[in-house]
């Protein structure tokens, strides 16, 4: 098991990404969350507790998961009684530091057709399927390919080798 | 998971889990599989930022065409200075916009127009086609000598008609 620091550290991002799916960026725990769920991954690679290797993702997973599960129930039997608490937010937002990345992007998709921004909208802001998307728009799997790889490749090289 | 999948299949699933239209299971195995996976984190990461610039921008800008009617026949005129290009975004923005209204007797002011080249003489002879075949027809009016002197090189002038006028143009589907 890779523990060196930039090893730990992608972790810890990809971890953070996780909670904040879950608990939303209204809560003010998550970097809470995200170190204990680490510190537990660590203690039970240190004890050999991983006997496969192979699905490191899927044990931390279900690691972060019961670490989420446990401050739900945590939170449920002792509510937060401050009047000035923000309200949760679970919808999905980009941090401050891929908005940033996306302001390096010259007119992001600005310069895509109009077509093209309304079939990336159907796959990614309403979750619908590949197929019925090329139907309603006549288009060949190919075709959809294009649309996509060509959009993803502007935003693919501002967020460079991370 | 397998980020060895079909790439498009891969971002289905990265489009679901944005729009938060993946059922809890897939959730979990789609998780599980990004926290031991740079690539498909990566991956996750970009689509996350154009689904963003997605959410930001819900349409295009104010279009750069401008519709009117004189005597009954519809009149397109840019309101900036414009290519008709292979390059330029104003190739689509002309079909969809002669395609999609109504009236099949259309006048293109080409006064702001600098530039046209074969993608663009093909736009224009697109939007033709579509016209005559709706029992209308297209001419071209205040167009700079050079796009004139193209338009009769390449014998477009004998489809579309050039004038200098508006007045005449629009006259000129009376006879």
């Amino acid at each position: 098991m890779d523990l060196s620091e930039p090893s730990l550290e992608r972790l810890r991002l990809k971890l953070r990404y996780k909670v904040l799916y879950h608990v939303g960026h209204g809560c003010a725990d998550v970097d809470d969350l995200v170190q204990e769920s680490l510190a537990r991954f660590i203690r039970a690679g240190q004890r050999q507790q991983i006997r496969n290797t192979e699905e490191l993702g899927a044990f931390l997973n279900g690691v972060c998961r019961n670490v989420i599960l446990e401050y739900r129930r945590r939170m449920r039997r002792e509510p937060n009684l401050d009047q000035d608490m923000p309200i949760p937010d679970t919808g999905i937002r980009p941090e401050a530091e891929i908005l940033e990345m996306r302001d390096a992007i010259d007119n992001g998709l600005a310069e895509l057709a109009e077509r093209d921004r309304a079939i990336l909208r159907s796959l990614y802001l309403e979750g619908r399927e590949k197929d019925e998307i090329c139907q309603e728009w006549n288009m060949s799997d190919a075709q959809f390919r294009v649309v996509l790889f060509r959009a993803k490749e502007r935003f693919r090289r501002a967020y460079g080798p991370r | 998971m397998n980020c060895r999948m079909e790439p498009i299949q891969r971002e289905q699933i990265i489009a679901k889990y944005l729009s938060r239209s993946l059922d809890s299971d897939a959730v979990e195995e789609f998780e599980g599989h990004y926290l031991g996976c740079d690539e498909c984190f990566d991956e996750l990461r970009v689509s996350e930022l154009l689904a963003a610039d997605l959410r930001d921008s819900p349409g295009r800008s104010q279009s750069n065409m401008a519709w009117r009617s004189t005597e009954g026949v519809a009149v397109l005129q840019f309101r900036n200075a414009s290519e008709l290009t292979h390059a330029a975004n104003t190739l689509d923005d002309l079909r969809r916009e002669v395609l999609e209204q109504p009236d099949s007797r259309v006048i293109i002011d080409l006064g702001r127009v600098t530039k046209i080249d074969s993608a663009g003489l093909g736009q224009l002879m697109s939007c033709y086609s579509h016209l005559v075949r709706n029992q209308g027809g297209l001419k071209v009016v205040n167009a700079t000598p050079e796009i004139t002197r193209l338009l009769e090189m390449t014998g477009i002038s004998s489809l579309i008609p050039s004038f200098t006028s508006e007045q005449d143009a629009v006259k000129s589907f009376r006879n």
